[in-house]
């Protein structure tokens, strides 16, 4: 193995995927006008500190970085496993989707807002998907979800302001919750690090006071049912390529740090606690997707679909398998990729046609066909349907709850797979015919369009290169020790 | 270069990349698009042809590519696969020439194109898949890609068809899904093997496998179009004639019925589907499906509704064929698959130039139109003829295999459902040919095009023509060494040799 | 040589008419209805000691052949017949044959010799199909709305007799290893229960051939058809139908003193019905008919006894042809001399029978039938389905309040959020204390 390939591995990746948004964000503040390029740079370096991080990993195993070099129990410690650089796989090419999406989305006077708002926010998730310990998570988790708000109500207008209103509402709520959850574990066992913790926690009374706390809030903040009511509004109201990362990312932050605590900290968790979670994600599956046929507005129905979505990722807890885990980590990188798409898709449509309602489609798939590809694509992926990532995400949640015995929860997924179908193929169903109100049509950038047909075909493509995937995913095993054959 | 490994991959990239291409090409390039679809016509038939030299000479070809840990995407080229690839590649090359003719100076040919030889790459993909995962991903693959060209033509009835089309299929493909990872967590393996590979599994899953035969059967019947999943089939005739000839009556039904075939043969194995007693059920199917839709039929007066039914009511002979636990009526089965398809796209191509040339589209509107087109006629004549049974056309060697092999199982009533359907459609298509032929033609035709002296376009008249030929030819030389008739028999001595 | 030229004719026999059948094929020869006869007319004179091939690719194993006995009669006698047929076709002043009817005529002929020469039971019945297909196609072209029904009648009886026989090769098959006349007569004289074939075999021909009882068809044909018709009526479908009896079953090899009583007794019947009813005829043109079904209850007669008598029948088997060709012969006679006689300008004027014949019971009763059937589907089980899917529809309807469940539940939630957040919490922890 030459010198230089060697070497690379050595520089502290997993920092500067950190830093560099962060020098992005204040760069792009302080030079407003020069904000496009600059934040399209930083997404392509990010995307470049992921790839090294990633070497990084597969030469070296999981890693630990001391901060400051002020290691655990009085500094930061930052970790890097498989599932962490999978999380950050995804934030850099979703982040980088939707820099591209964005240049040709915003005009000059709201850009000015939106990329420091936008790399700001990509820092905040960077840390929190490396953070070892858990009011590290806590800070990060906040910051993610003030970034959030200000870039919902960056649309302006009673809508967005509402919905951004009620997002800090309940974001804030969240938060409260995990951080008395927190400061009662430090109470207990005197350190915060995810490590020393797991070592040190045991089943207690105050223990599970903190761990309900802890999953409540972050129920709130992941938008399971039934506290989801913030999320169709919030994301619908957004513009298109916020939607996207909110969708996307944001709410998968939250559902990252309640696998993390699940799987690190509270293994003596009982199974009646996984059953109720496994609950209320059916109960997720089965409202959004019955919510999602209602809509008459594209935009909503794409938010209610995320909330039907996120229900899957739950399935896993009581499934409690190597495979389980598997299939809900599918679920999560095939929906960042595929929402992304769509909302993009539906961003196009609200730039050509000035509406997206439904019904009044027009043809689109004559106007706009990267659009509609992209949309049908990504509605592939969502409803399950081969060649997609979600397709291996289904057969892997199929696959265990058949294994497990418990085959209702394979009973949902598939209902949800249908509700999932009916609503994409209303939608490219209409895409076909004439609409009977006429309106003007305005033209659509090309790089909106292929960067929404790209992101479509990434969510195929996650469907086809599954083993390598796997592969990355076992480093640092963090599923490992975790699952019995229940 | 791995031959062996390669040429099921170029088999399936022949007709794929030039859809990919032809998604990009402008409406105006009509040379370009047309020579990329024949080209790639052309080249998949001769691929097909040298794949069945080689298997005829013992040859391998596999190619794996790994897809989730434990399964593979598996393609593999065995005599059963090679039967339906050699049918969709000729049947594909002589329908392009048709559609090429047909949609002349229609809009949106590209895209059209485009999706057709997408699903031509799918039913090729369901021929050579190797394992029930590879096969359930080009199944699905076929359900999206026929889609976009039912609803080709955007009008609101289109629209409906394709909604309707899509229910029954997508919970057709979700059974199909269920039944699939059932069986794996049982069996451990999905590979098709002949005789079946879940004989070895101990008594106690019996039950469990017959659900699952159950789930995978109906999941597989939906496209198959057997009774009460048929409702899709006569909705699916708005699509414009080619995707009617090709795809509801040769590529997705028989993709459904191929299904079952390799169901039966390659994953339970006919003698223990036997000992399971899933056969009588499913036979059982297969007849009321035969008598029911030549019934519908005869009630039918728009043409393509009542070819529709009698898609329905043929193919599940395949089914019957195959369920009569015996190797003479299997062989009347499988080699039904091809001499329905040959037939049935006879029918439709001159369906289609009835409707193209004249704005025909009722039985009631075809009076005296032998005359004004009578090659198109006598093709549509020697089909009809030929789905009727009459010797020596493709449907007499189909139905004397079947009827033979149905006393050689001891399966007498066999004999009087395929009396009575030889009657009904005998009931529904002698009608035609007579109005055709010897009733005065009404004053106008419905919508006449004239073509000059010809009677219709070289284009509309020559597919037709080859394959009543075909329909001709695979019946008089049903004993030659090359014909269908003597690969099915090929096929059957592999599953049913002790 | 001689192999070789015997061959390519006996191939072209059959061949050469189907090829002409083509308009486009034959566009520029003259005469082409007596061209078509030419190789089987050059096969009688050039090979007296009779040929025969093999094509076991063909079909499921065919062939064909000609003998140096009785075959090479019947091939002449259907030559000088279908000769005739032609100029009679030709020369008809009322209906003169055009382009289609020269068509279908070439398709019966084709099928007409392919039968003679037939040497197996599949090819005997391809042949026997497309004659019968070509025959009715003969019949209906050009003519009116009797001409239509009677040959409405022979169709169905075609297709049931069709369906008969296919069912009797199928059971001659499963028996038997080949499908030869000699094998498989043989395999089902000796087998113990030969009783389904025999009888499949017997009724199918007996209603192609139009054997009393099962004549029913024969008359109403007779009536309304033109006169070079008449005697390819009279002559080929008949007369094929009595050859394929004598080729298909297993006469002077099997002894069924039982059946072949019966038989006999039928014959005996239909000889004296065609002489009682054909006295009482007062159309000339239906004497031919009744003609044909003495001749066929002659034939018949004959069959009973050989069933009864193999000997017999062995010893006299020959007659049995001959009496196929007199039949013919005979008939070909009347009809010629009844047209001669009505197209000479005094011949006494006879009475004719009303055009317009009520149809026979059969007709009524089938006609009912059908008129039923097809009113349920086209009208009653349509309204039953719409009905019911209004009844699906209005239930459909009636589930729509889920729209207005579900609103309530989405704003049920957005009011009581803490008081939801604190009730998840409380189940969470009493889950954990459980």
């Amino acid at each position: 193995m030459p010198d230089v390939l060697l070497s690379i591995a050595d520089i502290p990746w997993g920092v500067m995927t950190i830093v560099l948004p962060l020098a992005g964000a204040m760069s792009s503040f302080l030079w407003p006008r020069r904000a496009l390029p600059l934040g399209l740079a930083t997404a392509l370096a990010i995307v470049i500190c992921v790839a090294g991080l990633g070497w990084q990993l597969v030469q070296q195993g999981a890693q630990r970085y001391a901060v400051g070099g002020w290691g655990a129990p009085l500094g930061i410690d930052l970790y890097a496993d498989g599932l962490s650089l999978l999380m950050l796989m995804m934030t850099a090419v979703v982040g980088l989707g939707i820099s591209i999406y964005s240049c040709g989305y915003f005009n000059l006077e709201r850009a000015r807002y939106f990329w420091p708002l936008w790399m700001f926010l990509w820092a905040a998730l960077n840390a929190l998907f490396l953070s070892a310990d858990i009011f590290n998570l806590y800070v990060t988790l906040e910051l993610l979800g003030l970034a959030a708000v200000a870039l919902v109500a960056l649309a302006g207008g009673a809508d967005a302001l509402t919905g951004a209103m009620r997002y800090l509402l309940v974001s804030l709520l969240g938060s409260l919750c995990y951080l008395l959850g927190v400061t009662l574990l430090y109470h207990s066992f005197g350190s915060v690090d995810i490590a020393i913790l797991a070592e040190r926690v045991e089943s207690s009374p105050t223990v599970w006071a903190a761990m309900g706390l802890m999953i409540t809030g972050l129920l709130l903040k992941t938008a399971l049912f039934p506290l989801h009511f913030w999320l169709p509004s919030a994301h619908a109201s957004a513009p298109a390529p916020v939607s996207a990362l909110l969708s996307a990312l944001v709410v998968k932050a939250s559902f990252y740090i309640l696998l993390r605590l699940w799987l690190e900290l509270f293994p003596f968790a009982s199974a009646a606690l996984a059953q109720l979670l496994g609950l209320l994600g059916a109960a997720a599956v089965l409202w959004g997707g019955l919510q999602a046929l209602r809509q008459t507005q594209l935009k909503m129905l794409i938010a209610y679909s995320t909330v039907a979505q996120l229900g899957y990722l739950f399935l896993a807890f009581p499934l409690a398998s190597i495979t389980g885990w598997t299939g809900a980590l599918y679920v999560l990188l095939s929906h960042a990729a595929a929402k992304t798409a769509m909302f993009m898709a539906a961003g196009n449509i609200l730039y050509f046609g000035g509406h997206d309602r439904i019904v009044d489609l027009d043809r689109v798939v004559q106007h706009l066909p990267l659009t509609i590809t992209a949309f049908a694509l990504a509605g592939i992926s969502i409803m399950g349907l081969p060649p997609s990532g979600g397709f291996i995400a289904k057969w892997l949640l199929l696959e265990a709850a058949i294994l497990s015995g418990q085959w209702w929860w394979g009973i949902v997924l598939i209902l949800g797979g249908l509700l999932s179908a009916a609503w994409v193929f209303k939608v490219v169903g209409y895409a076909f015919t004439r609409s009977e109100v006429p309106h003007e049509a305005r033209a659509v950038p090309a790089a909106m369009e292929w960067t929404a047909l790209l992101m479509a075909m990434v969510a195929i493509l996650l469907g086809l290169f599954v083993p390598w995937l796997l592969a990355l995913m076992e480093i640092g095993l963090p599923f490992g020790g975790v699952g019995s054959a229940g | 270069m791995n031959w062996g490994a390669a040429l099921p991959l170029f088999v399936l990239a022949s007709s794929l990349l030039p859809g990919l291409v032809i998604f990009f090409l402008p409406e105006e390039r009509v040379a370009i698009r047309s020579t990329l679809n024949l080209v790639g016509a052309a080249l998949k038939l001769v691929l097909a042809g040298v794949m069945v030299w080689g298997i005829f000479h013992g040859s391998h070809f596999e190619t794996r590519l790994p897809l989730l840990p434990g399964l593979d995407l598996l393609l593999r080229a065995d005599p059963l696969s090679m039967l339906f690839v050699g049918l969709s590649s000729i049947l594909w090359l002589v329908t392009t020439v048709y559609a090429i003719g047909y949609l002349e100076g229609s809009p949106n040919r590209s895209r059209f194109f485009g999706f057709f030889s997408l699903c031509v790459t799918a039913t090729v993909g369901v021929a050579l898949a190797g394992n029930l995962i590879t096969f359930l991903l080009f199944y699905e693959l076929l359900t999206l890609a026929t889609y976009p060209l039912i609803v080709h033509r955007g009008t609101e009835v289109a629209r409906r068809a394709g909604r309707t089309y899509l229910i029954y299929t997508v919970a057709g493909g979700t059974l199909l899904l269920i039944g699939t990872v059932w069986l794996y967590t049982l069996a451990g393996t999905l590979e098709f093997t002949p005789r079946g590979f879940l004989s070895t599994l101990d008594g106690a899953s019996s039950t469990a496998l017959v659900i699952i035969f159950v789930l995978l059967i109906a999941g597989l019947g939906v496209k198959a179009a057997l009774i009460p999943l048929h409702g899709w089939l006569p909705q699916a005739m708005v699509a414009p004639a080619p995707v009617s000839a090709l795809l509801h009556a040769v590529a997705v039904v028989k993709a459904g019925a191929f299904g079952i075939v390799r169901v039966i043969y390659d994953v339970y194995g006919i003698q223990f589907s036997a000992t399971l007693g899933v056969t009588l059920p499913l036979a059982i199917v297969a007849a009321v499906t035969i008598i029911y839709g030549s019934m519908r039929a005869l009630f039918q007066d728009d043409l393509k509704r009542r070819l529709a039914f009698s898609t329905v009511s043929q193919v599940a002979y395949i089914v019957l064929g195959i369920t009569i636990v015996g190797p003479i009526a299997a062989v009347g089965g499988l080699v039904h698959l091809v001499h329905q398809g040959v037939m049935k796209i006879t029918l439709f191509f001159c369906a289609g130039n009835l409707a193209e040339t004249l704005g025909i589209h009722k039985v009631s509107e075809m009076n005296g139109v032998g005359r004004r087109m009578p090659w198109t006629m006598a093709a549509f004549t020697i089909a009809a003829f030929g789905m009727i049974g009459v010797p020596p056309l493709a449907g007499f060697i189909s139905k004397w295999y079947l009827g033979l092999g149905a006393l050689d199982a001891g399966q007498g009533w066999v004999i009087f459902i395929l009396a009575g359907s030889s009657l009904l459609n005998a009931g529904y298509f002698l009608p035609i040919l007579y109005a055709a032929w010897f009733k005065t033609p009404a004053d106008a035709w419905p919508a006449e095009r004239s073509f000059g002296r010809r009677e219709t376009a070289w284009a509309l008249l020559a597919p037709p023509l080859v394959t009543a030929f075909l329909t001709l030819a695979v019946g008089l030389l049903a004993s030659a060494p090359f014909s269908p008739l003597q690969w099915a028999r090929f096929i059957t001595t592999l599953e049913y040799a002790e | 040589m001689n192999a070789i030229v015997g061959v390519s004719l006996l191939v072209l026999t059959p061949l050469l008419p189907l090829l002409l059948a083509f308009p486009a094929l034959r566009s520029r020869l003259p005469q082409p209805c007596y061209i078509a006869l030419l190789p089987a007319f050059i096969l009688l004179l050039a090979l007296p000691q009779g040929a025969s091939i093999d094509l076991p690719w063909l079909l499921l194993g065919s062939g064909l052949g000609i003998d140096s006995g009785v075959g090479r009669l019947l091939l002449a006698i259907a030559v000088l017949l279908w000769m005739v047929a032609a100029h009679l076709l030709h020369t008809a002043k009322d209906e003169p044959a055009d382009d289609r009817v020269t068509s279908y005529y070439l398709l019966t002929l084709a099928g007409n010799l392919g039968t003679v020469l037939a040497t197996d039971l599949v090819g005997f019945f391809t042949f026997s199909t497309l004659m019968g297909y070509g025959f009715y196609a003969l019949l209906v072209v050009g003519g009116d709305e009797a001409r239509w029904r009677a040959a409405r009648t022979y169709l169905v009886v075609l297709i049931v007799a069709d369906l008969m026989l296919f069912e009797a090769v199928l059971i001659a098959a499963a028996a038997a290893g080949g499908l030869h006349f000699e094998a498989v007569c043989q395999v089902v004289s000796q087998s113990t229960s030969p009783g389904l074939y025999l009888s499949m075999v017997l009724v199918g021909f007996a209603l192609k051939a139009g054997i009393w009882p099962l004549h029913f068809w024969l008359l109403p044909l007779f009536r309304a058809s033109r006169p070079a018709v008449a005697l390819l009526l009279g002559a080929v479908p008949i007369a094929t139908a009595l050859l394929g009896l004598v080729r298909w079953l297993p006469l002077g090899e099997i002894s069924l003193p039982m059946l072949g009583l019966i038989i006999m007794g039928a014959g005996v019947a239909a000889m004296l019905y065609a002489i009682l009813a054909g006295v009482r005829q007062a159309q000339l043109k239906m004497l031919p008919a009744y003609a044909a079904i003495f001749a066929t209850g002659v034939f018949t007669t004959a069959m009973g006894a050989g069933l009864g008598d193999p000997d017999a029948w062995n010893r006299y088997a020959d007659f049995a042809y001959l009496l196929i060709v007199s039949l013919g012969l005979g008939v070909a006679l009347l009809v010629v001399s009844i047209g001669w006689l009505q197209a000479r300008p005094y011949s006494p004027a006879m009475p004719e029978k009303q055009a317009a014949d009520s149809a026979p019971w059969f007709e009524c009763w089938l006609g009912a039938i059908a008129r039923w059937a097809v009113q349920m589907g086209v009208d009653t089980l349509p309204r039953l389905r719409a009905a019911w899917l209004a009844k699906v529809g209005a239930l459909w309807q009636a589930a729509r309040a889920w729209h207005r469940a579900l609103d309530g539940g989405e704003r049920f939630l957005q009011r009581w959020v803490c008081a939801v957040t604190l009730f998840l919490l409380l189940g969470i922890v009493v889950v954990f204390i459980a």
